[in-house]
């Protein structure tokens, strides 16, 4: 490989061509708007004027670390999302008046005009199947499910009232990732990293990590760049395999020899470039020599072996399987490594009463157990490591689930379960400018209805974006002529929940 | 670029400047064009508020008829011919803060306020955007000079001028070759192809490599991966389960449509109409699998309703954005922000999708069913008997009932279920259980067919009249659970007109269980009795017809159109909402454009004849400037999806319509003659290279003083690596093959599905058959900025990423073709291995390597071989299986092959 230098150089020569190629554009499109505009320093830095933001995508260098439109709390989010629904009712969602009437008919007026995944004909109420405590000084009710996450309960600002008008996984999950039950969209992690390019070069700015056994049901939509250029999508790493795809090289091939061919293809590519002096063949060395660093980052970002063992104690991690429990002490190093977005999908939380396995009661406390000490460690270890300020960690689900029990075609099912709910279900956030012991949104006695402070998806990524220090109305691609946005036509950020 | 016409940023930015670089021509007595300089100050200052969406102050734009209209104070804010009365021009030119227009936001400048001002002096005429005007025959402009060598070159040549820019020279004959070959076939010439253009010094050589590669059945495939994006074709039914779907047939008959050079209305046509047309036969019933390339839901629990409308609506915005570069999506909720465009105009053109038969089901009626040889010849005679002694109607009804199942009501259509349900798409019955049939059209029905599986033997169904207390009509014993499990049965009914409810009820004395299901319907026919009864042969007709019913078949999801007694009547919906209906439509087309056809019935085939009338403005030229970008790497007009107000304006809109008038009329809609004469232009064939002072002045070679030098698709890159490995395989039709992808790619829930590796020659086909799962993509197609195909993709933009190159250095596909080709060029190279590298980069190239490539290459080759020399595992693993004598030579051969399938150059077209 090239020496540092030359590196360097043919990267800066790069640069230096984008440059260009941007200050040309930029200065013939907005030139009339005021020459201030034109002063260097702004000219990558602070590009969000008013002619929308569709130059910031640049092919020779579109993940550039960009600054937000203003200082942000959060630099990077963490987003776990249980893919299934989580029973909010067995959870966070503490209803004693639903106990008394658990065994009943589920009375008419609650069915009327509804319409359900699974329940038919009149099912009956089921009471919560755990206990609820008061937690830290904050007294957030959490079940004796999560009683790992009950001892950082006054980190967490919980919200119960949150609600979508999907009700089946797919278009669910879509609506609370890509602002659109319909696929098509680009992912808010696809957005982020639109609008922020990624800190560190060498790894990916937007990562994927799923467990469970399966990807969510709406498949890699739910992290895919929608209109957006492709290269902002998600990049699922793996814990099996490698951990990005191709990342290792050919068997029989060593690192001496890779950095030889890769030399040996960007001598020839220089060589090409001083006969067809096409800028887009130095944005092409400049990327085989990322991805060679890559090769090295990515991995050694990827391996928890190394870690302490009071880490792993703590997470709960075994090294070298798959769980949720190595993705989430994954994702702390990544986002210490600065990339910007790390998206968890732990499949699995579809508890409709169908086996043990699916049950409230049964299948779901399995459930709990791997997650509730692995999250909980999470926060701690941000905390420790002065990362939680400027982390920002979201828990999150697609819907709820129904205070009746399911009745599955009309029968009584085998185990407890319930169906999903759309109307109200609850999700939480901590760090990054999130004030915790805080609770925002109330539900009726039965975790039915939304009493007040409702929250739709769209509220939550208006949220993120604004921790991110993006104002979600601002934040727009054009695409079929016309400016898009995540948040629709909707959104407004959780003001109670702000530190 | 758009902004290099707009006169106001010139004066800006040389105001802004202080130099006075250029002299603006200010003509004032020069009547104002709408389109060019009153709509786009619209567009940016006004529409936001007074357009299709808001119209504040009860204000707008957008069409003459509302802008004249009197707003909120009463009177018109524009008074034609008077300025001075106008209270736009007032506003736009107020000094009161809360007064100017537009409110809050920067005034207008000087120059605009004077053309605003001039242009309703003139009467304020609104002009008709260029993409919706008719598309007319282009004088061709006059120049002369040696550098030219077809029309489309006099209005490149035209532009140049006016840019102050020349063009360049030739591009190498080797360069241009491989350049043209990739364009036109998605491959790299053969070298037999190659030996004889290279040999040939006559003028009409570069001709004659043009007519070969037009002619090549890989001209087919390449032009196919296009047409899949824009089809949205993938082998998967998207959403959560994305379960397989088998309409590979669809894949091939673009194929042969493109190779037979099917005239593109004639192509657009059948696969939006084949069915209505005329005696179709099971190509253009596959044509039509088009419009079946839409997702379907078999997500437990969601309404099929739901996501019928996704898929109608769907079917409504790709014709729109694919063949029309229209971006009507938005008039889903509202009037067209920019463009002409009413909301209920939408709904009225979503109606003639809106009659179709799919509905969703997870089994995908309707599918056409295509019989063996044997059952063809036997259908056949069964339809001459049935035309002979009947009637031609119903001959041609049995016809569509034998190959579509069609007419019939899906069970998806019951519903008031009692100790039953709708499992999946069928209708689940446990003992005493019933549900309902919804207006059901009885008049003149003799029979109902059935088809169905009693899971636990016999058992009979009733059926009631209008309530389950209502007349028992029916009594249906129904056949034992033998194979085969589905059953067909027929019943005649009594005769009872009017429509009706029906109900259903199943009762098994047998069965001792209330609670497991006995009996699950999948569809309902209700019909005329088999005709001809007493003519000869009558016996053996009804046989056949039987038989042919269950007859073994091959499917695939196609088109067909709803019958009147199951015609959806269409609304439109209130701000896109399906569930808050409005106003009733019926089919028509937005009054912006050409009308339909007066002989165009209201219907689906209609619709394409309207869309191929020579009329239309849009459907020639969104091809046209598509069948650009596809060769010069950006369109005529960029934003190949938006030919409207919003998208980038063409940069030669007269080249596009000179183009697209002769696509239809000379060249009568033949796609290879438009791109003959495209890629014969002096234009196409410049040479690449650039020098900075052109770079600065064109970055994006928007006026073409170079020729095109884009990276390479997803398909190409592939294309051409396995055909310089030799290892592709000519094989061509077929089902979708599995080519090595490495493990854990697909993870769908509720999914057995497996991705199962192909064998043999299936390995090595072109990336066009290549599987295409929705929510797992192929990932070397991903990453080279293919997309999910969840919906339509009418352009992919390009991006140059480190995950690429990882990619092409390391996938395991990539590492077997590199092993071939160094094989290769071992083989054939020569006995020095500088020799056999310089082989290998003219066998890629079809040129002599440089020196200082060579030595690039050289010095990879003897890093590799000092290191395999001592490490004979490490050789073995590079070199791989294949019997070499030296491996350590072998693996360090494989080194530099890879290394060459990762040059620019050869990812680029040149």
């Amino acid at each position: 490989m090239r020496d540092d230098n030359q590196t360097r150089r043919l990267i800066k020569e790069a640069e230096q061509a984008m440059l260009q190629q941007y200050t040309r554009r930029h200065f013939l499109k907005d030139g009339a708007m005021g020459f201030g505009a034109l002063a260097l320093g702004s000219l990558l830095g602070n590009c969000w004027g008013n002619s929308g933001s569709k130059k910031l995508f640049d092919a020779a260098n579109p993940l550039a670390a960009r600054p937000p439109m203003f200082p942000g709390k959060a630099k990077s989010v963490i987003y776990l999302h249980m893919a299934g629904a989580p029973s909010q009712l067995e959870l966070f969602s503490y209803k004693p008046e639903l106990a008394k009437l658990d065994g009943l008919d589920c009375p008419p007026s609650l069915l009327e005009g509804k319409k359900f995944a699974f329940i038919r004909g009149v099912p009956k109420m089921l009471g919560p199947q755990a206990v609820f405590k008061q937690r830290g000084e904050s007294g957030l009710w959490l079940s004796d499910n999560l009683p790992h996450l009950a001892t950082v309960a006054d980190d967490i600002a919980m919200l119960n009232a949150v609600t979508t008008e999907q009700f089946n996984h797919a278009p669910a999950q879509l609506l609370m990732h890509t602002g659109s039950a319909r696929l098509g969209r680009p992912s808010i992690g696809s957005w982020v990293t639109y609008g922020m390019g990624t800190e560190n070069n060498n790894l990916p700015g937007f990562v994927v990590l799923t467990s469970g056994g399966n990807n969510p049901d709406a498949g890699k939509s739910v992290w895919g760049s929608g209109f957006l250029p492709s290269v902002y999508q998600g990049v699922q790493c793996r814990s099996e395999g490698d951990p990005v795809l191709f990342i290792k090289d050919p068997k029989g091939m060593d690192r001496d020899l890779r950095k030889a061919s890769i030399d040996a293809i960007n001598k020839v590519n220089q060589e090409q470039y001083s006969e067809y002096n096409d800028p887009e063949t130095l944005s092409r060395i400049a990327q085989y020599e990322m991805a060679y660093k890559m090769q090295i980052s990515v991995p050694d970002v990827m391996n928890i072996n190394d870690e302490p063992q009071y880490i792993h104690e703590m997470y709960g991690t075994q090294p070298g399987k798959t769980s949720f429990a190595n993705n989430v002490l994954l994702a702390r190093k990544l986002v210490e490594k600065g990339v910007r977005f790390v998206q968890l999908f732990d499949w699995g939380w579809d508890t409709h009463g169908d086996s043990a396995g699916n049950a409230v009661d049964i299948g779901l406390i399995n459930k709990c157990r791997k997650v509730d000490r692995p999250i909980t460690a999470l926060l701690l270890d941000l905390k420790q490591r002065g990362l939680l300020d400027e982390t920002l960690v979201v828990w999150g689900t697609e819907f709820g689930r129904t205070p009746m029990q399911e009745n599955r075609e009309g029968k009584k099912m085998p185990f407890k379960g319930r169906d999903h709910h759309a109307a109200a279900f609850n999700m939480w956030m901590a760090g990054g400018g999130i004030k915790g012991g805080t609770s925002y949104g109330v539900t009726d006695e039965i975790g039915y209805n939304i009493v007040s402070g409702k929250t739709e998806a769209y509220d939550i990524q208006a949220t993120i974006l604004n921790q991110l220090g993006f104002d979600h109305e601002k934040l727009t691609y054009e695409s079929q002529g016309r400016n898009f946005r995540l948040t629709d036509l909707s959104g407004k950020v959780i003001k109670d929940i702000l530190a | 670029m758009h902004f290099l016409s707009s006169k106001k940023l010139f004066i800006g930015v040389t105001l802004l400047l202080g130099v006075i670089a250029y002299v603006v021509f200010h003509k004032p007595l020069e009547k104002i064009d709408y389109s060019s300089q009153v709509k786009p100050i619209l567009n940016k200052n006004c529409i936001a508020c007074h357009g299709g969406v808001k119209q504040k102050g009860g204000f707008s734009v957008l069409f003459r008829e509302d802008a004249m209209a009197n707003t909120k104070s009463g009177k018109p804010a524009i008074i034609p011919g008077s300025p001075e009365t106008s209270e736009f021009i007032k506003r736009i030119t107020s000094k009161d803060p809360e007064e100017r227009m537009p409110y809050k936001h920067t005034p207008l400048s000087k120059e605009d306020i004077q053309i605003l001002t001039q242009w309703i002096k003139e009467g304020a005429q609104w002009g008709q955007h260029w993409a919706y005007t008719e598309i007319k025959s282009e004088k061709i402009p006059d120049y002369s000079s040696s550098w030219i060598k077809n029309e489309v070159d006099q209005f490149v040549y035209q532009k140049l001028k006016q840019e102050h820019l020349s063009p360049s020279d030739e591009a190498d004959k080797s360069t241009l070759m491989r350049r043209v070959s990739l364009d036109l076939t998605g491959l790299p010439p053969t070298q037999l192809v190659a030996k004889r253009f290279l040999a040939d010094d006559s003028p009409k050589a570069y001709e004659n490599l043009v007519d070969d590669l037009l002619a090549s059945p890989s001209y087919g495939e390449r032009w196919t991966s296009l047409w899949l994006d824009l089809a949205r074709y993938a082998d998967t039914k998207g959403y959560e389960k994305d379960g397989s779907r088998n309409i590979w047939k669809y894949r091939d008959w673009l194929i042969r449509a493109f190779n037979a050079d099917k005239p593109y209305n004639e192509f657009i046509k059948e696969q939006i109409a084949g069915d209505l047309m005329p005696n179709p036969d099971d190509a253009k019933y596959i044509a039509t699998s088009f419009n079946r390339n839409t997702m379907t839901n078999d997500e437990g629990g969601t309404d099929d309703e739901e996501f019928r409308t996704a898929a109608v609506m769907d079917r409504t915005n790709t014709t729109w954005s694919a063949l029309m570069g229209t971006t009507f999506n938005c008039v889903q909720c509202h009037s067209h922000p920019y463009d002409p465009f009413k909301h209920d105009e939408y709904y009225k053109f979503l109606s003639f999708f809106n009659n179709s038969r799919d509905e969703d089901v997870d089994i995908e009626y309707p599918l056409l069913r295509q019989y063996n040889s044997t059952d063809s010849l036997k259908l056949n005679t069964l339809v001459d008997w049935i035309k002979t002694n009947a009637s031609p109607e119903e001959g041609k009804k049995y016809y569509t009932f034998l190959k579509t199942w069609q007419p019939t009501i899906n069970s998806l259509q019951g519903d008031k279920y009692i100790n039953g349900a709708l499992l999946g798409c069928t209708a689940g019955l446990r003992n005493l259980g019933s549900f309902r049939l919804k207006n059901v059209v009885l008049d003149q029905k003799e029979q109902l067919m059935l088809r169905y599986n009693a899971r636990l033997n016999t058992g009979n169904v009733y059926i009631y009249l209008d309530s389950l207390k209502g007349k028992l009509i029916k009594t249906v014993a129904l056949k034992s659970n033998q194979t085969p499990f589905w059953k067909l049965q027929t019943i005649d009914l009594p005769a009872i007109s009017g429509t009706h409810n029906l109900f259903f009820k199943f009762h098994n004395p047998a069965i001792q269980s209330l609670d497991e299901t006995g009996v699950r319907f999948d569809w309902f026919a209700f019909g005329t009795k088999f005709p001809g009864k007493g003519k000869p042969g009558y016996d053996d007709a009804m046989k056949s017809f039987a038989e042919l019913m269950e007859a073994p078949v091959e499917t695939i999801p196609v088109m067909v159109e709803n019958n009147k007694d199951q015609f959806r009547t269409s609304h439109v919906f209130v701000r896109g909402n399906r569930l808050v209906e409005g106003a009733v439509v019926t089919p028509d087309v937005p009054h912006i454009l050409n009308p339909m056809p007066a002989d165009a019935p209201k219907n689906r085939l209609g619709m394409a004849m309207w869309l191929t009338d020579e009329k239309n403005p849009l459907v020639a030229r969104t091809m046209v400037n598509r069948l650009w970008e596809q060769l010069f790497g950006y369109g005529i007009a960029e934003t190949l999806e938006d030919l409207g107000s919003q998208g980038i304006p063409p940069t030669h809109r007269a080249l596009l319509d000179y183009l697209s008038w002769k696509f239809m009329h000379d060249y009568q809609w033949s796609l290879k003659k438009v791109l003959k004469e495209i890629v014969l232009s002096a234009t196409y064939r410049q040479e690449s290279k650039v020098t900075d002072g052109l770079l600065k002045k064109d970055p994006m070679n928007k006026f073409f003083a170079r020729g095109p030098r884009v990276r390479l698709s997803a398909e190409q890159i592939r294309d051409q690596s396995l055909a310089v490995s030799n290892v592709l395989s000519s094989k061509m039709y077929g089902k979708s093959v599995m080519p090595y992808q490495p493990e854990g790619i697909w993870r769908s829930p509720y999914s057995g599905d497996v991705w199962k590796k192909s064998q043999g020659e299936d390995q090595f086909r072109r990336a066009v058959y290549t599987y295409w799962k929705r929510t797992a993509p192929y990932p070397s197609m991903i990453t080279f900025d293919g997309g999910a195909r969840e919906v339509c993709i009418t352009r992919r933009i390009r991006t140059d990423t480190p995950l690429q190159a990882l990619t092409t250095l390391n996938d395991s596909t990539y590492l077997v073709m590199a092993r071939y080709f160094a094989s290769r060029i071992n083989e054939v190279g020569g006995a020095e291995v500088n020799q056999q590298i310089a082989k290998g980069y003219e066998l890629m190239m079809y040129k002599p390597i440089s020196k200082a490539r060579l030595n690039a290459l050289m010095e990879l080759y003897n890093t590799s071989y000092t290191k395999f020399r001592n490490d004979a595992k490490a050789s073995a693993l590079m070199a791989g299986q294949l019997e070499k004598p030296d491996k350590p030579k072998a693996a360090s051969l494989v080194m530099v092959a890879s290394a060459m399938l990762n040059l620019d150059e050869w990812l680029n077209k040149n």
